[in-house]
């Protein structure tokens, strides 16, 4: 038999944490047997796991252009003469 | 089964460690890895994140430039065997501190005053969970990349900085720690308000470009 032993308010005190896989694995099984008896919070943390997605996949990497790329390496290959500009 | 969410095959594990990103092999018998071999893999990054903290190409290329040059003065210091990356990523944002010293606040309290999960409310004002089988998705889908770059950039910096390192390069708060050179419980925090104010600018974007009908504005 499963025990939920956390309240909604101390899972939601941990959803930051638990969606960034920055809980201990105790707290992760704990927050995670909450969320599969209570669908308010369930329904909380699938939005917010949603929103971050999102973001994350829209805030992709941006490809960096070939002229900085050459910049760098010049300024790499001789940086007193970048600082002294 | 209730999925926690991860990286594909990384259910529940924990997060990488601060120091797999970019490490470097700690082997005595390998010569030191020029400055150039180690920050040209890590120059997409770099570039990334640059511009996400200020608001254009040419000073985002620019503040590259000065942190490469900057690393190439430090590298003695650079301890062969740790994260290249953090320490790269480091000088960059003290670079760009430098630069933008004088940064915008907004006042904690009225971080404060915005309601946790802030477009979840939004969402459930627009009636989308009971309708909708991914409201998140369904309400973002209208926002684009350049929009959310927007409500980024819009934040105060301290805010700015830890958001992107979270969103765009996908650093743990440890990692964020490290570059930031605060406490993880600073980084928590910065994240938990920068996640709020995010919300609610986003929430402001879309109903500016008309994409979704609500709530008034908030006023952070």
């Amino acid at each position: 038999m499963t025990i939920d032993r956390y309240t909604c308010a101390e899972v939601f005190a941990r959803l930051d944490d638990y969606l960034d896989r920055e809980l201990d694995p105790a707290e992760v099984e704990l927050v995670r047997q909450h969320l599969e008896t209570c669908e308010k919070c369930s329904s909380e943390y699938r939005f917010e796991a949603g929103v971050r997605e999102n973001l994350k996949t829209k805030l992709r990497r941006i490809e960096v252009p070939a002229s900085l790329t050459a910049q760098v390496r010049a300024a790499l290959a001789d940086p007193g003469a970048t600082d002294s500009e | 089964m209730f999925r926690h969410p991860a990286r594909p095959g990384h259910e529940v594990a924990p997060r990488r460690s601060a120091g797999q990103f970019c490490r470097v092999s700690a082997s005595t018998d390998v010569a030191r890895p020029s400055l150039e071999a180690l920050l040209l893999p890590v120059l997409d990054r770099a570039y990334s994140y640059a511009l996400r903290l200020v608001r254009n190409r040419a000073d985002a290329e620019d503040l590259v430039q000065e942190a490469a040059l900057a690393a190439a003065r430090g590298f003695s210091g650079f301890e062969q065997g740790t994260n290249f990356g953090a320490w790269y990523f480091r000088i960059l944002t003290n670079c760009f501190y430098a630069r933008h010293r004088r940064r915008e606040t907004t006042a904690d309290a009225d971080l404060d005053e915005i309601p946790d999960l802030y477009l979840y409310e939004r969402a459930a004002d627009l009636g989308l969970h009971g309708t909708s089988p991914d409201p998140a998705g369904e309400l973002l889908a209208s926002i684009d990349r350049d929009q959310i770059d927007e409500a980024l950039v819009s934040l105060p910096n301290e805010y700015r900085v830890v958001a992107a390192l979270y969103f765009v390069q996908d650093f743990s708060y440890a990692e964020i720690a490290d570059v930031v050179n605060v406490p993880v419980g600073t980084v928590r925090s910065r994240l938990h308000r920068a996640r709020k104010l995010l919300q609610l600018r986003l929430w402001n974007v879309a109903r500016e470009h008309g994409l979704v009908r609500g709530a008034p504005e908030g006023s952070p």
